[in-house]
């Protein structure tokens, strides 16, 4: 047996019976519309990815080239096979390996040291009670407006007078703290750690200096790995100070880059393979890290 | 165990120019649970923190034991406290938070496990000792709060409104546990709560505070049938004592036209220099009586708690004027026979049970 479905009727027929009530597609769209993502969301987010990725892309495909292809009209958009040799001529060029070391060793050093710091100076400002707090903050969070370029003169002539130039500790002494470090941390900190979390630690019978290890670290850990990545970032990429401070016979990554390709036309062959190397590590980092510190960044922004 | 002692203890915050805690004197006995109960801002959590060490002491003393620890850190003071969010180490397991202060203190690895297990059992969280305090409910929680204190096995037990966070039915189940608990240890504790309730089921004595002052220190039963001012009588009891002013006469206060009868030499006392006296009565005091006889009042709203009904009422409205408080007057029926919504009452008190208070210094007149 067949049931045959009526023919849908038209509204305006004269014998027409009541209609369905048609489904509210609009209200449900509404609902869902802070979970799921339309196509013009995802139009714009591979846009938003592709002019990311380009200067890198750019950077392998210049690399693998040689400086005369770069210079064509128009410029080749797919990677070709003299990368190595690229990569060979930077070497020969400039201690790119020596620098490659020196910079692991300049950026952890600052960034484990500036994330210590800071964190201690933040837990201080954040929680002790001490004379001169808000004064002392205010000054710390002042520093940040003194420009870089003010500070590198007497800057020089310290590191000189301790006869550091060209050493790697002239490099990593003054940025073992940064303002914006400890303000950052006093803030998370302020937010983040309850009082009580203290007071039961003192009534436990801690010492400031255990409650620190044991309470506040602990707490302020997702803030800590932020931190630590825009430090590890900022001094990988820092030029300016490291530039005046030491020589391309000791240098760090960025400063090695500078004397790539030097001459009466700039070989912009070999300053990309030698960029390129220079990158290449903070993105292995990045991959590596990359979920716990997205992770971070999260568990900051909703107290963890 | 130990006596617990505030000496003319004083606390005043910097920039206030007002004391948090007054000269406070009290004298905790060894063993005994104290209650300390006020409303917000009396001053009840700032004596438990200066007995902690949170706190400084300004003048006076916090004795602990014979021991002056006025001026000592928290960690020498050999106590322990129960925090009102619970103050749980988010990072460490419930065994680690248990057993923290026994590792800080030096005790070795094999008795802080004994001891942490031991407290476990008691408080029945030998299932949860592998958890973060995150993976808990807000009862269990309480119970790692509470663990963490006795497996210390201090001489005194600090509890700062420790029920606060729990939802009724459990904080009425965790009150009876805590009761429990503390009698068998038989540690000396102090406990902080703004619930008088809580106040009058756990405490040995309760100390009513206000403003900063202690008003009175009694066992439970004093203090419900014997305030010591105008202030404990309306705090302590649930509705609260109805309070009234009015002019003293022959026999009397005049109250909407009647004479609710006083003693005459309490009456003498209340009322010199002002005529007027201040008198006190619990709804379950206060007996209808038929016309005639009795203070009239008519009923504004009816309250049906199932054990008993509760009456809010006014005094007639036109014998209010020479009345100071005329708020409700409260009183406790039989909820069968309840009157209903704007029927007119006439209402005496007990004998006996009538409080009297001078309405100039607010203190109890025996």
């Amino acid at each position: 047996m067949t049931v045959t479905a009526p023919p849908p009727v038209d509204d305006a027929g004269p014998d027409s019976r009541p209609a369905p009530v048609p489904p509210r597609p609009r209200r449900r769209h509404r609902v869902g519309r802070v979970t799921k993502a339309g196509p013009l969301t995802y139009v714009l987010l591979v846009l938003a990815a592709l002019v990311s990725v380009f200067p890198l892309y750019w950077t392998a495909v210049a690399g693998s080239h040689t400086n005369a292809e770069i210079a064509a009209t128009p410029p080749p958009f797919l990677p070709d096979a003299d990368l190595f040799t690229n990569i060979g001529r930077a070497m020969d060029e400039a201690p790119i390996a020596l620098a490659l070391v020196n910079t692991v060793v300049v950026a952890g050093c600052i960034t484990v040291g500036t994330v210590l710091c800071c964190t201690l100076a933040g837990f201080a400002f954040a929680k002790l009670r001490f004379r001169g707090n808000k004064v002392l903050l205010g000054l710390v969070i002042g520093t940040m407006m003194v420009p870089t370029q003010l500070a590198i003169i007497p800057l020089f002539l310290l590191i000189a007078e301790l006869e550091w130039v060209n050493q790697l500790q002239a490099v990593v002494l003054p940025t073992l703290v940064t303002a914006f470090g400890v303000f950052f941390m006093r803030q998370y900190l302020s937010s983040a750690l309850p009082d009580e979390l203290l007071e039961a630690g003192r009534m436990d019978g801690a010492s400031t200096t255990r409650i620190f290890w044991s309470i506040v670290v602990p707490v302020a850990r997702p803030a800590m790995a932020v931190l630590a990545m825009l430090t590890f970032l900022t001094a990988w990429n820092d030029f300016f100070w490291p530039l005046i401070a030491l020589t391309s016979d000791n240098p760090t990554v960025q400063v090695a880059l500078a004397g790539l390709g030097g001459g009466y036309v700039p070989d912009r062959a070999v300053i990309m393979a030698g960029t390129l190397i220079g990158t290449l590590p903070i993105l292995v980092v990045f991959t590596v890290l990359g979920r716990h510190i997205v992770g971070g960044i999260m568990q900051g922004a909703v107290k963890g | 165990m130990s006596t617990v002692t505030f000496a003319q203890a004083t606390r005043v915050y910097p920039k206030s120019d007002r004391p948090a805690v007054d000269a406070l004197d009290l004298h905790i006995g060894d063993g005994e649970f104290l209650v300390l109960v006020g409303p917000s801002g009396c001053g009840k959590s700032t004596s438990l923190r200066m007995l902690a060490g949170l706190e400084e002491v300004d003048s006076g003393a916090v004795l602990i034991g014979d021991r002056d620890v006025t001026d000592l850190p928290p960690k020498s003071r050999d106590i322990a406290m129960v925090f009102q969010n619970y103050a749980l180490y988010p990072h460490m397991t419930v065994e680690a938070n248990m057993g923290f202060a026994l590792k800080l203190a030096g005790v070795g690895r094999a008795e802080t496990a004994r001891r942490v297990a031991e407290a476990a059992k008691i408080l029945d969280l030998e299932d949860y000792l592998h958890r973060r305090p995150k993976a808990l409910s807000g009862g269990q929680r309480q119970r790692v709060a509470m663990g963490r204190a006795i497996v210390r096995d201090p001489q005194v037990f600090l509890m700062d409104e420790p029920l606060s966070n729990l939802d009724a039915k459990l904080r009425v189940q965790t009150r009876t546990q805590i009761a429990r608990l503390v009698q068998r240890l038989g540690t000396t504790t102090v406990y902080v709560t703004h619930d008088q309730v809580e106040a009058m089921t756990l405490g040995d004595r309760v100390a009513v505070l206000r403003d900063g002052v202690l008003q009175q220190c009694d066992a439970p039963g004093v203090l419900y049938d014997r305030p010591a001012n105008v202030f404990v009588a309306g705090f302590i009891g649930s509705p609260a004592m109805n309070v009234v002013t009015g002019p003293a006469v022959e026999g009397g206060v005049r109250l909407g036209g009647a004479v609710l009868p006083v003693p005459r030499d309490q009456l003498a006392r209340a009322a010199a220099g002002t005529g007027r006296v201040t008198v006190g009565f619990r709804p379950e005091d206060v007996q209808l009586v038929g016309p005639g006889a009795g203070v009239p009042v008519v009923v504004n709203v009816v309250e049906q708690l199932g054990s008993d009904a509760f009456l809010y009422t006014k005094l007639a409205a036109e014998h209010t004027d020479d009345v100071l408080h005329p708020s409700d007057v409260v009183v406790r029926t039989e909820p069968r026979t309840a009157p209903a919504q704007g029927d007119q009452l006439h209402i005496t008190v007990r004998e006996g049970r009538l409080h009297v208070f001078d309405p100039t210094t607010q203190r109890r007149v025996d």
